[in-house]
């Protein structure tokens, strides 16, 4: 059995007892639905027999005896069974999906940023939502499906049990029906193309135009603009009657072909009946059992559902594949932050060792694929080294708990993805608090007094909220979302804050600020810069120098720079003129 | 909305209700024939009879085979209007809403708005295709059973009614709970969204916990959602069942006491489980889903596209009203012989509400083109810090100005102020005298730092603001300096395509069209920045021989050298003056300029 299929198998265990609800209820349904067309016919038969000279006039009393009662029963059944298997499917399917969501989302987190490089954001979001859905829903479709097939194949026996001609002519019936399903398709993915693609041109002008948003406001442009982004609707509207077109073509035959197969059955049996050989009752079976049988194509689109879920559930355990991170227990003992790392190698890093001193402010330089972000990385165990150990203030990082780890460290990034459900959330979200930092006044006091450090507050006092902004209406520029990362990183470290290239978009005025920050209020901290800017290194108390991943040097910056052309190499080529600087002045 | 788009063109109705009723033909006819060929035709042993009606059914069915692809395509005739009806109204509103304060883009829901549209097309059909259908088999049915046999109405009827009285009362707690689990799922898909999105992020801050308890939240809500959904489709299922198969049960029950023969009673009992039942599922299954769908992505898109009716915006009139009130007299005496002074920061004027302004452009042009800014004021919200406070300002006919100081602190807002895309919470911006808000916008021109160009050729991107003769426009690419790029594009009739230019590039256009415009005053918002130095100068210095007005929000601090005055910012304090008196007396613009001095140019 293969990864997909188990997994199928375990969502299947955890759709509670509802499962074995919808599978009662979807197996009782379909054979009632089988047996009513028989009954029913049964009863006719019965009532021509004996009905209209037993009373001739108005109903008797006993109306609801016989075989009436047994279509009663039958019938009442069929509701009962319906409306349970309804019930059972959502409910089922709404538990095994959550349960495999839930599974998922701690499996992710506990894999951490390893899961976003093998699995790209979208996609992740795609396995971890719809594909899920899709998964959680296996159980109802194989249900469902087998269910399906019990009244059609059902039928199609019971047609030939009672008459073999009829069953013949809907057979070959069937065959149609198909060939016609399959002309569907040929005719229609040409115009879907078609169709999309101007769909997706339209979309694409509106996005361009949507990028020259405040030229167009200044203009006063925005009705020409609507009209050129509109431009292509005509042709939107050809393919889309064209869609249609194809659409009702294949509506017909289909919508043709099962009644006139009925008729084909009616005439058939009709002439049987006419010989003797079938009974009303019987040929009102027969009509009925054909027209169940037709519906085989339908049951046939379960499988294909199934093999949906199926394929989703193979994507879903494809994330399994990446492997938790584990965390010990121990607790750090009182230190001031001194990062050791012992022999490190993997990630682009070979045979690194160093000690950064407790306090320290250390720069990060090297070009780019230097190593400079996995050393930054492994500072905060945001990765594990292949070889080797990094230890703070002693403790090999492996053997600290996790929150003894991230209340030690905290790392700022290049580009930060802010989450929460406001600024002020969004910079917390560091913090030991167990509720939101911004709900309680020492919450928000840490906030506000990162954000100041960080040079953020001046501008997020300015935005429409406050710190109460939703980050949804906060639209900011890249340094300014810098500055926010910043802030998140400073309330949140107790002892090593990492910084990997997380003042590149800011002014140099606000960089400058930033830095005071850093050498000022934050200076009990270990400091840990990765730059490509020589001013930075400048201020270090020490720069460590990578070069392909070795470490190359570890000095004070004047030295580095005075004996070393590579190394004055690193800040002329790394920086192109035009660096994502917010602004000069 | 919807009910204009199925009732604007009457004679598209009409075609439809012609078509139906060829399609619902079999639906009156089957019982009917059925009946007769048994009775009169097979069991009488007159199997010939028993063949045509027969074969006038097969006949009915194939009339209406034409008339449901008929049907098919009238449907499609209302449907495609209305696409497109919504299609213009997404589009209309994300551009009306990115252009108007606070400039929301809107970009990142273009690809959910195009599918909700498509949704709401598919859903609109899908409706309208099962209303129609259901009421004209109803009809059919009813008269076909007159013809068959009127006493077995009563039989089939009234349980088939209570049914569908049924269903239809459940429909609302059906409607809210499916837009319960819409809602619930799409903020399911959110939260995951970001989690995915940000989990380096995540796992930095240590906050998985949090984070899954979040996420958890929501997925157990939508659990919820989908199984209050399952309850109330499992009672629907129970409303069809009993109009569907309760006439069944009585015409079998009480048919023959009315006289009936066998194949009377094999005709009714075709008319309900052929016609009525599958017309009732599908109105139950087009009502029930579609019509919710139809509901939900028709709000959604509302959502997007607030509302393009003109009567409905008069919320927005008060503060533009509002907006030119003198602005209450502060203390401070100018700091330096000019018309600036800086506003005390302690003491902040009461602001108003976030102003916002429609997005229609003004009509005056005024005759002269002197800046002039009287106490403003301005704050994004009520709980926001003012950007600008309290700022006078006034520049002559030929100024040319940079604006400098550190990033997001005001000066792309000030920009906008003067344009007139936003109006200040409190005093009062002219040009010319006329207030900014009223000024048409071919009087001023402003070239933010996203330059935009469009697909078309460059004469075309070139004269976008007004049009030009070729020599002005060769004219204009030589002074600006984008000869160069100009030629390697092919010339003014070449095709541009904005994704294979650079930004200097884009940018370079951009200040090519601002150049060629005919607007006296000129505000280059970081206009320059993704332009070399060298580019940048001789950009410059083409817009200050132009003539007119010039404002520079600075990129590099080598645009406050080249103006005659400069604007520093940093926050609420606001200084202007020269370059030297600046360097005199604010030790901020000598920091500024001091990080520029060319010993750390190198690392720039």
């Amino acid at each position: 059995m293969e990864a997909a299929d188990r997994l199928v198998v375990r969502t299947i265990r955890h759709g509670g007892p509802w499962l074995l609800v919808l599978a009662v209820a979807s197996v009782g349904g379909s054979i009632l639905e089988l047996a009513l067309p028989y009954v029913v016919g049964r009863t006719v038969d019965a009532l021509v027999a004996g009905g209209p000279s037993a009373s001739p006039a108005g109903p008797v009393p006993g109306a609801f005896t016989g075989p009436v009662a047994g279509c009663a029963l039958v019938l009442a059944g069929v509701v009962v069974c319906d409306s349970l298997q309804v019930w059972a499917a959502g409910a089922s399917g709404a538990s095994a999906s959550a349960w495999l969501r839930r599974r998922l989302v701690a499996h992710v987190l506990g894999a951490g940023p390893a899961m976003t490089r093998r699995f790209p954001e979208g996609d992740l979001t795609t396995r971890l939502g719809m594909n899920a859905e899709e998964t959680g829903r296996a159980p109802e479709a194989i249900v469902t499906g087998a269910s399906l097939l019990v009244p059609t194949v059902g039928g199609l026996v019971a047609l030939v049990l009672i008459d073999p001609l009829p069953a013949v002519t809907l057979v070959a019936g069937l065959a149609l029906i198909v060939l016609v399903l399959r002309a569907f398709l040929r005719d229609t993915s040409a115009i879907v193309a078609a169709y999309q693609r101007v769909q997706g041109d339209i979309a694409a002008r509106l996005v361009a135009a949507l990028s020259g948003a405040r030229t167009i406001a200044a203009a006063g442009t925005a009705d020409a603009e609507i009209a050129r982004v509109l431009a292509p609707l005509p042709r939107l509207r050809v393919y889309g009657m064209g869609l249609w077109r194809a659409n009702a073509r294949a509506g017909v035959r289909t919508g043709v072909v099962v009644p006139l197969l009925e008729v084909a059955v009616l005439v058939v049996g009709g002439l049987r009946l006419a010989g003797g050989d079938l009974t009303v009752g019987e040929l009102y079976a027969t009509a009925r059992y054909a027209v169940l049988g037709a519906g085989l194509g339908s049951a046939l689109g379960y499988v294909g559902r199934l093999a949906r879920a199926r394929a989703a559930a193979g994507r879903v355990g494809e994330l399994s594949r990446e492997p938790r991170r584990a965390y010990g227990r121990r607790e750090l003992p009182p230190g001031p932050g001194r990062l050791e790392f012992r022999g490190v190698s993997g990630a682009g890093l070979h045979g690194v060792d160093v000690v950064i001193p407790g306090g320290a402010a250390i720069a990060v330089v090297g070009r780019s694929g230097s190593g400079k972000s996995a050393l930054a990385a492994l500072a905060g165990r945001l990765a594990d080294p292949a070889e080797g150990v990094v230890l703070l203030d002693g403790v090999p990082m492996p053997d600290l708990s996790r929150t003894a780890l991230r209340r030690a460290v905290g790392h700022a990034f290049d580009r930060p993805v802010l989450v929460g459900d406001t600024v002020g959330d969004a910079i917390g979200l560091g913090t030991p608090a167990p509720a939101r930092a911004s709900e309680t006044a020492s919450g928000r006091a840490v906030v506000a007094a990162a954000a100041r450090a960080a040079c953020a507050d001046a501008f997020v006092r300015r935005l429409p909220g406050g710190y109460a902004t939703p980050l949804a209406q906060a639209p900011m520029s890249g340094g300014e979302r810098q500055r926010i990362g910043l802030a998140r990183a400073f309330a949140q470290a107790a002892r090593v804050l990492v910084l990997d290239d997380a003042t590149s978009s800011l002014d140099t005025l606000t960089e400058r600020r930033v830095a005071a920050a850093l050498a000022g209020e934050l200076r009990g901290r270990t400091r840990i810069l990765t730059t490509h800017r020589a001013t930075t290194a400048a201020r270090a108390d020490a720069v460590l120098w990578l070069e392909d991943g070795r470490l190359r040097g570890y000095d004070r910056h004047e030295a580095l720079w005075a004996a070393h052309p590579g190394y004055r190499a690193v800040f002329r080529t790394d920086v192109p003129a035009e660096t994502a600087a917010e602004g000069w002045a | 909305m919807i009910w204009r788009a199925v009732t604007r063109e009457p004679r598209r109705l009409a075609r439809l209700a012609g078509w139906s009723l060829a399609e619902t033909l079999p639906s009156f006819l089957i019982g009917h024939a059925i009946a007769r060929a048994i009775e009169d035709g097979f069991a009488a042993g007159r199997p010939v009879t028993g063949l045509v009606w027969l074969g006038l059914l097969g006949g009915a069915w194939l009339v209406a085979a034409v008339g449901a692809r008929q049907s098919v395509l009238a449907v499609a005739a209302i449907a495609e209007p209305f696409r497109d009806d919504l299609l213009s109204r997404v589009v209309g509103g994300t551009l009306r809403t990115a252009t108007t304060p606070p400039w929301r883009s809107g970009a990142e829901s273009v690809a959910r708005s195009t599918l909700q549209v498509e949704l709401a097309r598919d859903a609109f059909a899908a409706v309208i295709t099962v209303v129609r259908s259901f009421a004209f088999t109803v009809v059919s049915v009813v008269l076909g059973m007159v013809t068959l046999m009127p006493a077995m109405l009563p039989l089939v009827l009234p349980p088939f009614a209570a049914g569908l009285a049924l269903f239809l009362l459940s429909l609302p707690a059906m409607a809210r709970r499916q837009r319960a689990f819409l809602i619930a799922d799409e903020r399911l898909a959110e939260s995951v969204a970001s989690m995915a999105g940000g989990l380096r992020d995540i796992v930095a801050c240590g906050a998985e916990v949090r984070i899954a308890a979040e996420v958890g939240g929501r997925i157990a809500a939508q659990a919820d959602a989908a199984r209050a959904v399952a309850r109330v489709m499992a009672l629907r299922t129970v409303s069809l069942g009993v109009a569907g198969w309760l006439p069944v049960l009585l015409v079998l029950a009480y048919g023959p006491g009315l006289g009936a023969s066998a194949g009377a009673v094999v005709g009714t009992l075709a008319y309900v489980v052929q016609s009525l039942g599958p017309a009732l599922g599908g109105l139950v299954e087009g009502l029930g889903v579609s019509g919710v769908r139809l509901m939900a992505s028709v709000a959604r898109i509302r959502e997007t596209a607030p509302t393009q009716e003109p009567a409905q915006e008069p919320a927005q009139e008060p503060a533009r009203e509002t907006a030119p009130e003198p602005a209450p007299a502060h203390g401070a005496a100018p700091d330096l012989a000019s018309t600036a002074r800086s506003a005390p920061v302690q003491n902040p004027p009461a602001h108003r509400p976030a102003p916002t302004t429609g997005s229609a452009p003004g009509r005056v042009r005024p005759r002269a083109n002197r800046v002039e800014l009287r106490g403003v004021t301005f704050a994004y919200g009520p709980g926001a810090a003012p950007v600008v406070s309290g700022l006078d300002l006034s520049l002559p006919e030929d100024a040319h100005l940079a604006v400098v100081g550190p990033s997001g602190l005001g000066k792309s807002t000030l920009a906008a102020l003067v344009t007139g895309l936003l109006a200040p919470s409190s005093g009062e911006i002219t040009i010319g005298g006329v207030r900014a808000r009223d000024v048409a916008p071919a009087a001023r021109v402003l070239i933010p730092q996203e330059a935009y160009v469009f697909h078309g050729t460059l004469g075309e991107n070139l004269t976008y603001l007004a049009p030009a003769s070729p020599d002005a426009v060769w004219k204009a690419i030589d002074e600006v300096g984008m000869t160069e790029l100009a030629c390697r594009l092919g010339g003014r009739h070449a095709e541009v395509d904005p994704a294979a230019l650079s930004a200097g590039e884009r940018q370079l256009i951009a200040l090519t069209r601002a150049y060629l415009a005919p607007a006296r005053l000129v505000i280059l918002d970081e206009a320059t920045c993704h332009l070399d130095p060298a580019a940048e100068a001789r950009a410059e210095a083409a817009f200050a021989r132009r003539g007119g007005a010039l404002v520079v929000v600075a990129h590099r601090l080598t645009s406050a050298l080249r103006a005659r005055h400069v604007l520093l910012m940093d926050g609420t304090r606001v200084r202007l003056g020269t370059h030297d008196e600046l360097l005199a007396v604010s030790p901020l613009y000598r920091d500024l300029i001091g990080q520029w001095t060319p010993d750390v140019k190198q690392v720039s």
